[in-house]
């Protein structure tokens, strides 16, 4: 992926020298060597401790039946795996990010665009709306979860309470039924997440020239022309970066749908994330070594296809 | 046509804005009131809620138990991730690329994935952290730094040569380059990273709720979850909880929202 620099545009001094990148320090012919271990091994080791060496566990554990904390694991080589094939859940989970996924991209990108472009406009009050829009990502999600749960609540909520000023006697159970508990929590994902990407289109807006416009204007151009040959264009790489983000982020996901969801039936609600999160670690679970496999799958699905995406966008580059 | 897009503009921003508008008004109202008419303005505003919240349910206790894990592991990982960054950017040495490719790539684990080794090693059998600051410092330290290094060694890659050759002939070593030339000049990245990491672990809640058991080292979203699960049906009260925890946290993004957005959007898109 790039590194766009956000809000300040890269600086165009001198960004490295002639000599070959990383040939920083004087050193001899073997380069730094030792210490420059040094400098990275504390880093490494954090990173070995508590990210590498817990993943690496996890795919070995995957390979043992291991049902409570206190029983003693028991090798059954790939058994877990081929009872995850049979397992509707699972599969359940699989297609549930996989909509997320697909949600994602069609809504809250587009949604962002929209607002990014409305909001490009002279218009009174602008920090007050980009404010308000962002506001959402600096919540702690569980506070973002226990505040919806009050628009879902059935009767009282004020989802329901708006319904029932024109149909008095409505009840929707929003979150428990299978039908419309993981829509609902879309719904409140899209809240979430919108005005970061509408900030990331807002500042690629902001470096495109306004001469571009200008010129297309006086030619004759209308508002949405405008927008569909130069607006959309110039953010082009900046919609891919936004667009990885969220495929990314997707197959990741976890906290409002694990907080949100719970009264719904099983098939109905679980990601990869949360079923491995509930098939460890709710009370009477305690399944470890499946609950493991699980979390294999979602490595190698998130591994998987955030290849395909850096392979794909870097084909486009070129 | 005029009157189109800041008319989309307010309706989305009601959309946004109620329910947050909402739970600071339901704060002040009492449970009855609420009952019998729940969206009302609040016309005699109670801080009852308020105090019920801070008789009993540990909020001040969570405050402390987040704002000493937050600042340790964003000083652990933002020290050790700016020395491996420095090494990245600055000097040669065998296996670099592999090495930064390793870190790279923990952006892409979904941390979730280690949560049942992480919760056995930090069990009784393992380095028996559970219910420890430590027991959430070192993951949270360790998902912090491949964001970290990968913004920082961006940073310390562009240092004009020339002040590292100077600070050479003043006689500095590696690490005086490092220290007095290199961390001072990369101080706005360094900022993204420390706003970027601080807010994530701040509001962290899957790793805290399988780490920490004691009531008295929760963390604040465990806090406020645990509230929920306790306190739920008292709509007043929960929407108090709620802005405890919440609006502190707002107040701090209206002061220094310019720095907070591009601490996250820059942070986010590094990656």
């Amino acid at each position: 992926m790039g590194s766009a620099e956000v809000s300040e545009g890269r600086s165009e001094a001198p960004r490295r020298d002639a000599r070959p990148p990383g040939d920083g320090l004087r050193a001899g012919a073997q380069g730094d060597g030792l210490r420059a271990w040094l400098f990275v091994l504390p880093a490494l080791a954090i990173y070995a401790l508590f990210v590498l060496a817990p993943v690496a566990d996890s795919f070995r554990m995957s390979l043992f039946h291991w049902s409570s904390a206190g029983a003693t694991p028991e090798w059954v080589g790939t058994a877990n795996f081929a009872r995850l094939a049979r397992d509707g859940v699972f599969w359940s989970a699989l297609w549930h990010n996989g909509l997320l996924l697909g949600m994602s991209l069609a809504v809250q990108i587009p949604a962002a665009l929209l607002l990014a472009t409305l909001l490009s406009y002279p218009i009174r009050g602008r920090a007050l709306f980009r404010t308000v829009f962002f506001a959402p990502m600096v919540m702690p999600s569980v506070a973002i979860a226990v505040l919806w749960s009050y628009v879902y609540l059935p009767e009282q909520g004020l989802l329901d309470g708006v319904i029932r000023l024109f149909n008095a006697s409505f009840g929707g159970d929003w979150l428990g039924s299978p039908r419309t508990a993981l829509a609902c929590v879309f719904v409140t994902i899209c809240w979430r997440f919108t005005g970061f990407y509408m900030v990331l289109f807002m500042a690629g807006i902001a470096s495109i020239p306004e001469e571009l416009y200008d010129a297309a204007r006086m030619d004759g151009a209308s508002e949405w022309e405008c927008f569909r040959h130069i607006t959309l264009p110039m953010l082009r790489p900046m919609i891919a970066v936004a667009a990885t983000l969220c495929v990314i982020g997707s197959l990741k996901y976890f906290d409002l749908v694990y907080m949100m969801a719970q009264g719904a039936p099983e098939e109905s609600r679980e990601l990869l994330a949360t079923y491995m999160y509930r098939l460890a670690f709710e009370s009477g679970q305690g399944r470890f070594g499946y609950a493991a496999a699980v979390a294999v799958a979602l490595f190698a699905v998130a591994f998987a296809v955030a290849g395909t995406v850096t392979w794909w966008s870097r084909r486009r580059d070129e | 046509m005029r009157w189109l897009r800041p008319a989309i503009l307010a309706a989305l921003l009601a959309v946004t804005g109620y329910p947050l508008v909402w739970m600071t008004f339901s704060a002040l109202r009492t449970e009855g009131d609420l009952r019998a008419q729940p969206f009302a303005l609040p016309m005699r505003p109670s801080w009852e809620n308020y105090r019920a919240v801070f008789a009993g349910a540990g909020f001040g206790r969570a405050y402390v138990n987040s704002l000493l894990v937050a600042c340790a592991a964003v000083a652990v990982s933002t020290g050790a991730a700016a020395a491996a960054a420095f090494a990245f950017a600055r000097m040669r040495f065998r296996g670099r690329e592999a090495l930064f490719l390793l870190f790279l790539a923990g952006m892409i684990i979904p941390p979730h994935v280690t949560l049942i080794s992480l919760n056995r090693l930090m069990g009784p059998g393992g380095l028996d952290l559970k219910d420890t600051y430590l027991a959430l410092i070192g993951p949270y330290a360790g998902f912090a730094l491949p964001m970290s290094v990968l913004i920082l060694r961006t940073a310390f890659e562009e240092m004009p040569r020339d002040l590292e050759d100077a600070a050479r002939l003043d006689g500095c070593g590696a690490f005086g380059i490092f220290w007095h030339v290199a961390l001072p000049l990369a101080r706005p990245a360094l900022a993204t990273v420390v706003i970027f990491n601080a807010l994530t672990i701040w509001n962290e809640f899957a790793f805290a709720l399988t780490l920490v058991s004691d009531r008295g080292m929760r963390t604040l979203p465990l806090a406020l979850w645990e509230f929920k699960g306790e306190r739920g049906m008292m709509l007043g009260q929960t929407c108090a909880a709620l802005c405890l925890a919440v609006l502190p946290l707002l107040a701090v993004y209206f002061a220094a929202q310019r720095q907070m957005i591009r601490g996250l959007t820059a942070g986010a898109v590094k990656g």
